[in-house]
């Protein structure tokens, strides 16, 4: 099933999915969403506050991503260092913040898999693997 | 000789880790790696992506670095590995 663009009529919170949610996770009204085309779309979240991460803000939201699973961010800085620069420079260079261990396909879908944090939880790196980490290292499993 | 290539990229911690040991055993065992950068050069990212179906189908079914391949028998193996492995690898090429 395609993805569509999804409007909360009372917040104007966007999503994006096969259905929008049954309750908005922002204002919490229910049945609150209506389809918008992906133009709509990226006018409202195009005209909102400027968001921009440093690397250490990327940093303080995986950490914050990382705390409610059973992963968590490599303890190695060092490694973590190298990494976020490289996941900034991708960024920079290829619009998406690639992993810097995978190169990506020039696929649009298969690439957007690639984009840090990616879906690592399935991957032969991780799945199954007592001290599992995704592939580039930046998550480990958490002992 | 076996022409034997390394994908590697400048901000993955493995290919980082890798390196020297690419060195070294070019060093002990006179061979040489053609080793190609693919998050900062786009020829070598083509290159790389020219192999996508022998990379991929070895590597958890993605472009992973760091790879080598030997470009004529499309042998490939990807990832972090201990000096002892990259050897047997290697030496398994040159001698075919």
């Amino acid at each position: 099933m395609k993805k569509r663009y999804w409007r909360c009529f009372v917040c104007n919170d966007i999503h994006y999915g096969i259905a929008p949610p049954d309750v908005c996770p922002t204002c919490k009204v229910a049945n609150a969403y209506v389809e918008i085309t992906a133009d709509e779309a990226r006018k409202f979240l195009g005209g909102g506050p400027d968001t921009t991460f440093a690397p250490a803000d990327f940093r303080k939201a995986i950490d914050r991503f990382a705390a409610g699973n059973e992963f968590m961010v490599n303890p190695d800085e060092t490694k973590v260092a190298t990494l976020l620069g490289g996941i900034f420079e991708n960024e920079e260079n290829h619009g998406f913040k690639f992993c810097p261990c995978r190169l990506r396909t020039k696929d649009w879908e298969e690439d957007l898999r690639l984009v840090c944090p990616c879906n690592f939880t399935i991957h032969e790196t991780y799945k199954g693997v007592a001290d599992g980490e995704c592939w580039c290292g930046l998550f480990v499993r958490r002992k | 000789m076996a022409k034997l290539l390394m994908f590697h990229g400048r901000e993955c911690p493995h290919c980082r880790k890798m390196m020297p040991l690419v060195e070294k055993l070019e060093a002990e065992m006179g061979i040489a790696f053609d080793k190609r950068e693919i998050w900062h050069d786009e020829a070598n990212a083509d290159l790389m992506r020219s192999y996508r179906p022998v990379i991929a189908s070895k590597c958890g079914g993605q472009l992973r670095v760091p790879a080598f391949l030997n470009v004529e028998t499309s042998d490939v193996v990807c990832g972090e590995m201990d000096y002892d492995k990259l050897k047997a690898w290697a030496l398994a090429q040159v001698s075919n």
